[in-house]
């Protein structure tokens, strides 16, 4: 069975794991030196290019809690392969339990087409967003603490909530038509 | 920077609602709905989707005056500007004794004034018609700076120096409307010339109509959307062959020369165009998903073929025999049939890259 499944294996006390996917290979090996570093709690990180996973380390995995897709915004593969890794995902991630980076939002020479590709990508699957900065240690930290929330929260390192309540108020939000008229005619 | 501790403090993307004001000039970008770079909508924008159904690229009829023929001519360097204020289209004579002047003046800063032989300079400022898509756009400026030495008779040809137009062709007739009545939209700014020279035409410009300009550079994407239609004229006019350049960064920097005969593409093109559609069901506009799957095709039969990954990397340059764009904003338009087409999009990427 290749898909990723959530809750198939037992959590460990204080610790939380995460799996950065990434088609180029470059942003999460900075992310997770930033990570491992986190002391409130014990944080593996696992590193991928794409799912499905090598079914070779299944047994050695722990459970995963939260996936993130780092997607680099100015190749169009980056975008294409983490859409085909999507599919190999179990759909109880989905719940909170998925995230997606951005990396090079700012860059000039971005079409604005992908921007609204992602954007759609994310709030379709409600799914928190975040744009990251990768160039500089200062980005790479923080980055790596904005998903540090997340993944205490997925990992249920946080009393009293849980990561589909965080998702709910995290999420990417593309507004359709009729709420943007609605808007528009509040404000006049 | 201190610890998140409360879980609910931080929604990261973009819920925000800002209805604390309304700009009076909406700007282009808003009007349109293109997400800013920054990823968050402001409240009062999107109107309506990024463009993804460009319009029909029908071409225009051969009859092209011989002002228009210039433009055909060499590669140009695309700028943006913005509104130009109180720029008058009865005054171009003016215009021209002002621009020289400055050229002048601007040349002898700091050299002792010589008399005698030194050349001097002419500059032209006309109009070009029948390039105006609406009653709301202006007319196209060309400006053309000549040297000319005063020991020269009238009709020696003239060496051209620098030369340079302001347009706007097809830009949205909503917006053009918004923009306040002494002001004039001519967003595209093409020049041809010395980097010296095309500085200080900018420079007079801001200074006369405090205007500002900027880079346009054209974007992958609008680079396959002149691929696209480029490739779909070929069934009227033949574009001889359709040649992309990709940038691949792999180690060291892989530039790919992708070139295809023109019939090739052109079945590619049609098989991905509504399979089925016959010319006259054809209503003439072309989607964004049409282009996308285009390209789809051609860079999976690139793959198959070379076993590398075209979207790893990065378009940048077109080049048909219809024109040659590139990354970095120039721009060569060789066949008259389809420049209004063409400067359409250009137009359009100005307006949209204008920060107000």
């Amino acid at each position: 069975m290749s898909l990723l499944r959530p809750l198939s294996k037992l959590p460990d006390i204080n610790a939380a794991s995460v799996l950065l996917v990434e088609n180029e290979e470059h942003f999460q090996q900075k992310l997770a030196d930033v990570m491992v570093n986190e002391k409130s709690v014990m944080v593996k990180v696992r590193l991928a290019k794409s799912l499905p996973l090598p079914a070779k380390n299944e047994q050695n995995r722990p459970r995963i809690d939260l996936v993130v897709f780092i997607i680099n915004l100015m190749s169009d593969l980056s975008l294409q392969s983490a859409e085909a890794s999507l599919k190999h995902l179990g759909q109880g991630y989905f719940l909170g339990k998925v995230c997606f980076m951005v990396t090079n939002a700012r860059n000039a020479a971005l079409p604005a087409e992908r921007m609204v590709a992602v954007r759609k990508l994310a709030s379709g699957l409600r799914c928190p967003l975040l744009y990251a900065e990768d160039q500089t240690p200062d980005g790479v930290t923080n980055a790596a603490e904005r998903l540090l929330v997340i993944l205490r929260v997925a990992a249920g390192c946080v009393p009293m909530t849980t990561a589909l309540f965080l998702s709910n108020l995290t999420r990417c939000i593309v507004p359709t038509e009729e709420e943007e008229q609605q808007n528009l005619d509040f404000d006049a | 920077m201190d610890p998140h501790t409360s879980v609910a403090r931080s929604p990261f993307s973009s819920v925000v609602q800002k209805r604390r004001s309304k700009s009076y000039r909406q700007s282009y970008r808003s009007y349109v709905g293109t997400m800013s770079h920054l990823g968050y909508t402001p409240g009062f924008t999107k109107r309506r989707l990024t463009t993804c159904r460009l319009a029909p690229k029908r071409c225009s009829t051969a009859e092209i005056n011989p002002e228009q023929r210039a433009l055909l001519v060499r590669e140009w360097q695309l700028s943006y500007v913005t509104p130009l204020y109180r720029f008058q289209h009865g005054h171009l004579k003016t215009y021209s004794r002002q621009l020289a002047a400055f050229l002048v003046s601007e040349r002898q800063k700091g050299v002792a004034a010589e008399v005698g032989l030194e050349s001097t300079l002419k500059v032209t400022f006309t109009l070009v018609a029948g390039m105006a898509q609406t009653e709301e756009e202006a007319d196209t400026v060309f400006i053309k700076i000549h040297s000319k030495t005063p020991l020269a008779r009238p009709d020696d040809p003239q060496k051209v120096l620098w030369s340079g137009w302001l347009t706007c062709v097809g830009g949205d007739p909503d917006y053009l409307r918004t923009v306040p009545e002494d002001f004039v939209c001519l967003p595209l700014f093409c020049s041809g010339g010395t980097e010296g020279l095309t500085a200080l035409v900018k420079a007079w410009f801001q200074r006369t109509f405090d205007c500002c300009f900027g880079r346009l550079e054209i974007n992958s994407v609008n680079l396959q959307w002149l691929a696209a239609l480029w490739t779909d004229c070929h069934a009227r006019t033949s574009i001889k062959q359709l040649k992309l350049v990709w940038s691949v960064p792999a180690e060291p920097p892989m530039e790919v020369i992708y070139a295809m005969h023109a019939q090739d593409a052109s079945e590619l093109w049609r098989s991905v165009r509504k399979p089925g559609l016959r010319e006259e069901e054809d209503d003439g506009s072309v989607g964004l998903e049409e282009v996308a799957c285009f390209f789809k095709g051609l860079k999976s039969h690139f793959y198959r073929h070379f076993r590398v990954e075209l979207s790893a990397g990065r378009l940048t340059q077109v080049s048909t025999a219809l024109g040659s764009a590139k990354h970095g904003g120039r721009i060569k338009i060789s066949n008259s049939s389809y420049m209004i087409t063409t400067l359409t999009l250009l137009t359009e990427c100005a307006l949209l890259k204008m920060p107000i």
